[in-house]
């Protein structure tokens, strides 16, 4: 594992940021950490980088104890990009590049795939917004390391630069890089992450498989005149993942795109059961992500 | 040396710390200079002031001179240190160096290798504009009384860890600088002669108050003029004075130290 985090919680004052949250980072993916504002995303990547003290529980980097050795082989963009203001974005990379132990030679490199060549000798404070979290991506991919981690990458970039980030993500992930990267927004998780952990006021509310976990499922409602004689009938059908009554319906859950309604009616007439009501509904991501968050 | 290459990096293109500099360096000249042109008018028009004064600016004296008034623009290093850690915490940088793969150790240890190297730096201009005064005046060189150079040095260090301690605490620059001056320059002062004036009714006496935290240090290198004719009470013994200074040094760098390793950066 790349990263364990292990009951990891944190207070501040009386708000708890962080609830005995765990799970782990396999190496080689996207992990995609999601949660509206506020949910604690900053604070456990704060605290991963040992920039904010735990209240308890811990984690470890490479399946070891921690240390700032670990650091170097991460690049991370942490909430907002840090830079001295009076240097300019080549000097600030040289410093960046200095602390990470890697040489000089690689800041062209990194500047041109941000498209930050024709001004890296400008200061730093003459800088738009897209531009400074370019210039702090650049700084993540300096040295060309196997891990990184990006929080908000896309924040305050116009929607050409947010393709662009995108899809260096993916070639990232193509190269074999492990990815953490926290986000606010659903759309950009399900398009690049292949993992995705979902908190909420801190708390952890389910981890996992992209596909598992985000991508929508078949719903199938089906009514008839006897309730309980289809409920008991349906409890013989394979292939679904739970069932439901609401509304003197019962609601079978498929997985995306494997539910066979002909089947389903065929069974329940073979069954003895007619049904008068039967429908295929899809879930909104949106309204799977509003689900778990609420 | 690695890290102080880094520091070196993050120094060398910051207009304002080159500027405080040479600041420091004219100052430490002109401040001399002035206090020697007035002793030199003084001692012209009133021959007998020569008398009582001997001559501060010529050897052995001039060690003790210079050190005792440079000491007064100790608080120009002081802001170097403040504005070097306070602008970090302003750019978010010391996260952004913990984050790069720096320890909370290393960042701390290499502001604390920072004012060592400007206490050193600020000694090295005392000692030469020393050198500079003594050789003007009339009598040959001399090496006594050179341990004034040695108590300005601790002195700039106890400034430095100060600076360095209330940047770590109050991390915002302005109110760093305020409360670094409030406190070297009026309330400690303040407080030493309310506890002197407390402990022996006399304001001159010395007293509890020459043992406050700067006060120690300011007191290695006492009034150096009149040296034969007053006497200001007795003064403490020097001996104290630097175990006190050490002890002092030892606890500002340990609480710096706790509070950068313990905080929510």
């Amino acid at each position: 594992m790349i990263l364990s985090i292990e009951g990891l919680s944190k207070k501040y004052g009386n708000i708890q940021a962080l609830k005995n949250v765990s799970f782990s980072v396999p190496e080689g993916s996207v992990f995609g950490i999601l949660g509206p504002n506020g949910s604690g995303k900053t604070t456990l990547l704060g605290t991963v980088m040992n920039v904010i003290k735990p209240t308890s529980g811990g984690f470890k980097l490479f399946d070891e104890i921690p240390n700032a050795g670990h650091r170097k082989l991460i690049g991370t963009l942490l909430e907002t990009p840090n830079f001295y203001h009076y240097l300019s974005g080549k000097k600030n990379l040289e410093i960046s590049a200095d602390i990470k132990g890697r040489g000089k030679e690689d800041i062209e490199r990194v500047l041109e795939i941000v498209n930050l060549t024709d001004r890296k000798n400008s200061k730093f404070s003459t800088y738009s917004l897209g531009m400074k979290q370019r210039l702090a991506i650049a700084s993540c991919l300096l040295g060309d390391p196997g891990v990184l981690v990006f929080d908000e990458p896309t924040n305050g970039l116009d929607p050409e630069g947010i393709a662009e980030i995108r899809s260096l993500i993916r070639k990232l992930y193509k190269d074999g890089k492990t990815i953490i990267m926290a986000s606010h927004l659903l759309d950009e998780v399900e398009k690049v992450c292949t993992h995705v952990a979902i908190l909420k006021k801190g708390v952890l509310l389910t981890t996992g498989d992209v596909n598992d976990i985000l991508s929508s499922e078949d719903i199938v409602e089906i009514g008839a005149a006897d309730l309980e004689s289809l409920k008991t009938a349906v409890t013989a059908l394979t292939n679904y993942t739970s069932i439901k009554t609401e509304n003197n319906l019962v609601q079978l859950f498929y997985p995306f795109n494997t539910a066979d309604l002909t089947a389903i009616n065929n069974y329940c007439f073979s069954k003895g059961v007619i049904l008068n009501h039967i429908q295929l509904k899809r879930k909104s991501l949106e309204s799977k992500f509003f689900e778990l968050t609420n | 040396m690695k890290l102080l290459h880094t520091e070196w990096l993050k120094l060398k293109g910051y207009r304002t710390f080159w500027v405080l500099t040479i600041l420091s360096i004219i100052s430490i000249l002109g401040i001399n200079y002035s206090v020697y042109s007035i002793k030199q008018s003084q001692t012209l028009a009133n021959p007998q002031v020569a008398l009582v004064m001997g001559d501060p600016f010529a050897f052995p004296h001039v060690w003790h001179t210079v050190a005792y008034i440079s000491s007064f623009l100790l608080f120009i290093p002081g802001l170097m240190i403040i504005t070097s850690l306070t602008n970090e915490y302003t750019f978010k940088t010391h996260r952004q160096n913990i984050i790069d793969g720096w320890s909370r150790n290393q960042f701390i240890h290499v502001k604390i290798l920072m004012v060592i190297i400007l206490s050193l730096f600020s000694m090295l201009i005392v000692f030469i504009t020393s050198l500079l005064f003594g050789f003007i005046s009339s009598k040959p060189f001399d090496f006594n009384e050179v341990q004034f150079i040695g108590y300005y040095f601790i002195q700039a260090l106890s400034y430095g860890m100060v600076a360095l301690l209330l940047s770590v605490l109050i991390k915002r620059s302005g109110l760093a600088i305020g409360v670094f001056f409030l406190y070297s320059y009026i309330i400690e002062n303040f407080l030493g002669a309310f506890l002197n004036y407390g402990a022996s009714s006399k304001i001159t006496k010395n007293g509890p108050g020459d043992y406050l935290p700067l006060n120690t240090t300011d007191n290695l290198i006492p009034f150096p003029f009149f040296k034969g004719l007053i006497k200001l009470g007795t003064e403490p013994s020097v001996y104290v004075l630097l175990i006190l200074s050490a002890v002092y040094l030892c606890l500002y760098y340990f609480f710096t130290v706790r509070k950068f390793s313990n905080d929510d950066l």
